[in-house]
């Protein structure tokens, strides 16, 4: 071992010789015999001066290089609070940026493990890449530690998704829906009409929540699916059932500023609630813009950052300080991603070499977090407190105040893995049958 | 009274619309030109709208200013790009396509990526109710801009001299050219005035549709539907295939929702079998 690891000093060395003046015999001498008394101790210690290397792959460009920016912000904070070290190593954080586009995130994700060599890939903000990045994950056996936006529920449940390697730290579809419809149900609603975005994602979503909601005893009487970059909301609300107790939205990016403008503009605010999974009409970016628009819509979200608990408090003032902005879901998320890492580096003391150890204490991790404790269940998936909240004004301001809670939600929840198992149908087959109980909650 | 807010809104995204395809066609109608940077000027316009109105909360100022800087944008662009390309369509079109990912880049890095939303203005706000529901005042405001936009670019073709020396272009440059009209001069112009145009849509656009990065490609795709329906060049085919296509959009997404998808492309389908040329283009 210790003649390989010195050959590339000779390399050097003798390369360096036609540049500059030779080295003196001694100088050589004393240089090689170093070196080689360094290699010569123990194989730990060499390993304990390298760094381990964290690839961490966003979006900073295209179309959620908003996303990406903020969840890299969560990152970093995290990473610069523990002075960027762990388990008595440094940690060495290697940026790439995906475009927003799925297959520049696989010719990323080949790049950071091939060339750069990192012992771990994080983030990941479109469930696109999650997908794409997932595969290259299993196939290449890389630990990798979703901390992005990317929800898609089929990753982390048993079927061909699955990946040993992979563990989730952000959130999933359903548990934000699931919220959603637990409390609309509680408030009293019993007929809902559902605006979602027509996408896999969407489609998503509003079906757990349909889910959640026939389950609870309510019933979605009209489904409504503007494309996604719909313009003008307008021919979607006048056709809305006015016979709805409120109306049920997920409509993430411009379309959500737009719906909340809009719908306030039709004059519907304040004659039909809204209940907004995953808070893209309240979206923290837009509530300045809107004045009073979103003043009394609800929604649901894995977070707010008018939580009150020290942990929160410290991580909005850091983060307002970083990003001029209050968090939305993406800082909370990549800052829990990074204390994951970072206590699992911990509880191996720095030797991450072997991989299924590694995710072992990936899975293992308990800790406070801005977003409430976290936790993992055994697919990897986060266990976490769901949120619902309204807007209000505080000091002058619109902020989504935190109304209710449901804490340590698994991504089963309100069902059991095998209640999920048992249904006929997924999402899939479901696009045209959200109003029909029946259909929802038939079994195989 | 639900189908008279379903036509005012066709009208007032076929207004926006208009406004956006008109200077699209104008500079093609002249320079053959298919400007694919127009999406940016949209953007671009709207960007500085914004933030001028920030500044001085004037939705005045915001329009002169976002018409203003993009219309010396479009200028330069044309002086010292498209110019060495003269009347050789594909390098034209490759080098609008370059700015066009230039200007997309741009101001995601000056604007971030979040969506933004204009205010509308102070006399604007508010809605007049109608029914269960209520409409709001702005969009009556586009549908009156659209209006008087359509007719003073009507009147500026017909009855002024700078209107009758486009026209001389568009028939034929050379024998313009003889006649002693300059219509190097009259290019530029035509073309910071299109871009101007757009600049014009996007602040009108921003409190409506919001500026976010890749609106400029989005605005882009519609205003080509809207020209390819109305026929390339036209003024007129501009404002009726604009009209045709704001009320079909959303009558369609009202009545057919499992189309919405592709409402606004149905008219442009069912012209170019009928019609290639569309509605008012000339072969």
């Amino acid at each position: 071992m210790t003649s390989k690891e010195t050959m590339p000093f000779g390399v050097t060395a003798a390369s360096r010789q036609k540049q500059k003046p030779p080295l003196r015999g001694w100088q050589a001498a004393a240089i090689a015999s170093a070196a080689v008394l360094t290699l010569a101790a123990s194989g730990v210690a060499v390993r304990a001066a390298d760094p381990i290397k964290i690839g961490i792959l966003l979006s900073l460009t295209g179309n959620f290089a908003e996303n990406g920016q903020q969840t890299l912000t969560g990152l970093k904070m995290y990473f610069d609070k523990v002075g960027n070290k762990a388990g008595g190593r440094d940690l060495q954080l290697i940026v790439e940026d995906t475009q927003s586009k799925p297959d520049t995130a696989v010719t990323k994700a080949r790049k950071l493990v091939q060339s750069d060599g990192v012992a771990m890939i994080t983030g990941i903000v479109s469930s696109g890449e999650a997908l794409a990045v997932n595969a290259y994950s299993r196939d290449s056996k890389t630990p990798l530690v979703l901390s992005g936006d990317a929800g898609v529920d089929e990753l982390t449940v048993p079927g061909p998704l699955q990946n040993p390697y992979m563990v989730r730290t952000s959130q999933n579809g359903r548990s934000v829906a699931s919220a959603a419809a637990e409390w609309a149900y509680k408030n009293g609603w019993r007929k809902v009409v559902t605006i979602g975005s027509d996408y896999a994602g969407g489609i998503d979503v509003h079906y757990s929540f349909a889910q959640a909601f026939c389950k609870a005893g309510g019933r979605v009487i009209q489904a409504e699916w503007p494309p996604v970059g719909t313009a003008d909301f307008g021919p979607y609300l006048t056709n809305l059932d006015r016979k709805a107790d409120a109306v049920v939205t997920f409509e993430p990016g411009a379309d959500g500023l737009r719906l909340a403008r809009q719908y306030s503009d039709f004059g519907l605010k304040g004659k039909m609630p809204v209940m907004d999974i995953y808070g893209g009409l309240v979206f923290e970016a837009n509530l300045p813009q809107l004045g009073d628009a979103t003043l009394g819509m609800y929604s649901s979200l894995l977070y707010t950052p008018m939580i009150k608990t020290p942990e929160n408090e410290a991580f909005v003032a850091e983060f307002q300080k970083r990003m001029h902005t209050l968090p939305a879901n993406e800082g909370p998320n990549g800052y829990v991603g990074a204390h994951a890492i970072v206590d699992a580096i911990d509880a191996l003391h720095g030797d991450v070499s072997d991989k299924m150890k590694f995710l072992a204490a990936l899975r293992a991790v308990k800790f406070d977090s801005p977003k409430g404790p976290i936790s993992l269940d055994k697919y990897g998936q986060v266990i976490q407190t769901m949120y619902i909240r309204k807007v209000e004004m505080v000091n002058g301001q619109p902020q989504n105040v935190p109304i209710a809670s449901y804490p340590n939600v698994d991504q089963f929840w309100p069902f059991t893995e095998a209640d999920l198992e048992s249904f006929k149908y997924t999402y899939k087959d479901s696009k045209d049958s959200l109003t029909d109980c029946a259909h929802i909650l038939a079994k195989k | 009274m639900t189908w008279l807010i379903h036509i005012l809104n066709g009208l007032a995204f076929g207004m926006l619309l208009f406004l956006l395809a008109a200077g699209l066609s104008l500079i093609y109608g002249l320079m053959r030109i298919l400007n694919l940077t127009h999406g940016s000027f949209y953007l671009v316009g709207g960007y500085i709208g914004l933030t001028v109105m920030q500044f001085t909360g004037s939705f005045v100022l915001a329009l002169i200013a976002a018409v203003v800087v993009v219309a010396l944008i479009g200028a330069v662009i044309e002086r010292f790009f498209l110019r060495r390309f003269h009347l050789d369509e594909l390098p034209q079109t490759l080098v609008t396509f370059g700015f066009l990912f230039i200007f997309s880049d741009l101001s995601l890095w000056i604007w971030g990526g979040n969506p933004l939303m204009l205010n509308v203005p102070h006399i604007f706000q508010g809605s007049v109710p109608m029914g269960y529901y209520s409409y709001p005042y702005y969009r009556l405001f586009l549908i009156a801009v659209g209006f008087v936009v359509a007719g003073g670019l009507w009147w500026f073709q017909e009855r002024t001299r700078l209107g009758t020396m486009l026209r001389a272009g568009v028939d034929d440059a050379e024998i313009a050219r003889a006649l002693g009209i300059n219509v190097s001069l009259l290019f530029t112009l035509v073309f910071a005035a299109g871009a101007a145009l757009a600049a014009f849509a996007g602040v009108l656009a921003g409190p409506v549709l919001s500026l976010y990065p890749g609106a400029d490609f989005e605005v882009l795709i519609f205003a080509f539907v809207v020209v390819v329906v109305g026929g390339l060049g036209s003024l007129r085919g501009a404002l009726a295939g604009a009209l045709l296509v704001g009320i079909i959009d959303d009558f369609g997404k009202a009545f057919f929702p499992q189309f919405a998808l592709f409402t606004v492309f149905v008219p442009m389908a069912v012209i170019l079998v009928m019609r290639p040329t569309g509605l008012f283009g000339r072969q």
